[in-house]
């Protein structure tokens, strides 16, 4: 390109250089908070390449410090992306170092989706320069938690603070994820009536801290007092949970929302519970993929090879048994290997 | 490196879409046509809004790990805007997202834009199907570049 010359290049090169997919480089861009490391390294994530995926997260490994993980959940259109992009900034303003993740559903048919969530926070996240980024929910079994999982680590190794992560808390991939959050926050707003009753079932027991967002809105004081007499009724020891009333018209109203998250993590933190289901969630993940790489896939060569032995016709067999004597072949050789010094 | 050996097949991320309308511009039913149209195509797609500037568009598609930002322009200033973009990336040495453009773009401004590295540059009414095959395969050379830093 004749507009460009070559020294200027070099220059830039030298200022920016390209976002590094090699493994040490992104390491060390995650440690110091580049947003392109960080987002290279979400991506291989998000890729079903497990190996990939285990080499970034064994040289993450053990974080200096644990990320609060706050969970916003609600019904469509409550208001959610409105008021992590107030509630993000407003951290960053107390200096706490915050980044977003929003969960998009995808198309089960066609496998698309419009992540729609950013726009809706895209004047915060310029603004108080915080790192946001979109997942889809593709559907596959597990896989929108294992992303999620691994894109914390990445987060937290990045020194987050406090990491916020939205979903709409419909279906078994979005609770599961909920289940990563140290702090569940549910929207709610005035007019919903029967749809809190709906709502109840699931994620309301769950929550920690409950919002009536679009206080502007006519019965916003009704809908605040539905919610505080269901939690007026829960036993009085332990975390009392509250109601805080939000807008966006009126920007101090997340004050009382940031307040409310940050005295939830320091009563986590008082009984050594900060991460404890995220712990045990981040380790079946990592089982899972070790046994994926260790015995499944081993196990499936093994099929295929007999498959290939020309005596053999795998489809006279009963799969039950086939699949016995394989897994006990497999545990015997392994043991065969294990036992012989 | 060692990585995938074991593996020859997984399951790949769809190509990922910033969908941009950078400057100044009101017309905004065209880039959600658009939007749905990638998004029933398989793709994930973003939008940037309104009226982001170029800076914006950049940090979004990296933020985001897009492979494709396609730029979107109804009046005259694309030939500015796009080469803004289009400079940005190649000063924070960018080379790994692929630029599409389209838009009332005359064919006289074409060669300087495909040599900015901004291909496509298609015109209203030209069939979806065009578009879509055109940002797919774009992508999917976005996504091996990606591939290939290991
Ligand atoms: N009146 C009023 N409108 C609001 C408030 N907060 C958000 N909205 C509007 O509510 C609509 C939905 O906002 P979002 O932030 O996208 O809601 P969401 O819950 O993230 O939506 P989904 O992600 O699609 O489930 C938008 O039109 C917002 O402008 C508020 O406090 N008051
Ligand atoms: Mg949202």
């Amino acid at each position: 390109m004749s507009t460009f010359k070559g020294d200027q290049r070099k220059q830039g090169r030298k200022r920016w250089s390209r976002i590094k997919t090699n493994v040490s480089e992104l390491i060390s861009g995650i440690r110091e908070n580049k947003f392109a490391s960080i987002a290279r390294a979400i991506s291989i994530i998000e890729d079903g390449n497990s190996v990939r995926r285990k080499d970034i997260l064994r040289r993450i490994g053990k974080p200096e410090k644990r990320s609060h993980i706050v969970g916003i959940t609600g019904p469509p259109g409550i208001g959610k992306s409105t008021l992590i992009g107030n509630l993000s900034s407003g951290m960053m303003d107390q200096g706490l170092r915050t980044s977003v993740l929003a969960i998009d559903a995808s198309s089960p048919f066609t496998g698309g989706s419009l992540l729609g969530n950013r726009i809706r926070m895209q004047e915060n996240l310029r603004d108080a320069n915080i790192f946001m980024r979109s997942l889809a929910n593709r559907g596959e079994k597990g896989g929108l938690s294992r992303s999620a999982i691994g894109a914390v680590r990445i987060l937290e190794a990045a020194g987050n603070q406090e990491i916020i992560i939205e979903t709409v808390g419909a279906g078994q991939a979005d609770l599961d994820i909920m289940n990563l959050a140290d702090t569940i926050v549910l929207v709610l707003a005035p007019g919903l009536g029967d749809e809190i009753q709906a709502i109840k079932a699931g994620i309301m027991e769950i929550s920690d801290i409950y919002v009536i967002n679009k206080m502007d809105r006519e019965g916003a004081y009704f809908a605040m007092k539905d919610i505080e007499d269901i939690v007026s009724m829960d036993e009085n020891s332990g975390w009392k949970r509250p109601v805080v009333g939000t807008t966006n018209q009126d920007l101090s109203s997340y004050k009382s929302l940031i307040d409310a998250i940050c005295s939830h993590r320091k009563y986590l933190e008082g009984r050594n519970l900060l991460s404890v289901k995220r712990g045990l969630m981040e380790m079946e993940t990592a089982l899972e993929d070790e046994i994926d790489e260790k015995i499944t896939r081993k196990l499936k060569e093994m099929l295929h090879n007999e498959e290939r032995k020309e005596n053999v016709n795998l489809a006279t067999e009963d799969p039950y048994t086939a699949a016995e004597r394989l897994l006990q072949n497999f545990i015997k050789i392994r043991e065969q290997s294990t036992s012989s010094p | 490196m060692a990585a995938g050996k074991n593996q020859s097949s997984y399951k790949q991320r769809p190509p990922k879409i910033l969908l941009a309308k950078p400057g100044i511009d009101g017309h905004d039913r065209g880039v959600l046509v658009l939007a749905r149209a990638f998004r029933d195509a398989g793709m994930e797609v973003l939008y940037a809004g309104l009226l982001p500037t170029p800076e914006e568009v950049i940090d979004t598609a990296v933020n985001e790990d897009v492979d494709v930002i396609a730029m979107s322009l109804l009046n005259g200033a694309h030939l500015t805007v796009f080469k803004r973009v289009a400079d940005l990336m190649k000063e924070r040495g960018i080379d790994d997202i692929a630029l599409v453009g389209g838009g009332t773009i005359p064919e006289e401004d074409k060669p300087a834009l495909e040599a900015m590295g901004i291909t496509g540059n298609y015109g209203p009414g030209t069939p979806l199907s065009i578009i879509i095959e055109h940002v797919q395969r774009r992508s999917a050379e976005a996504r091996k570049k990606k591939m290939e830093q290991d």
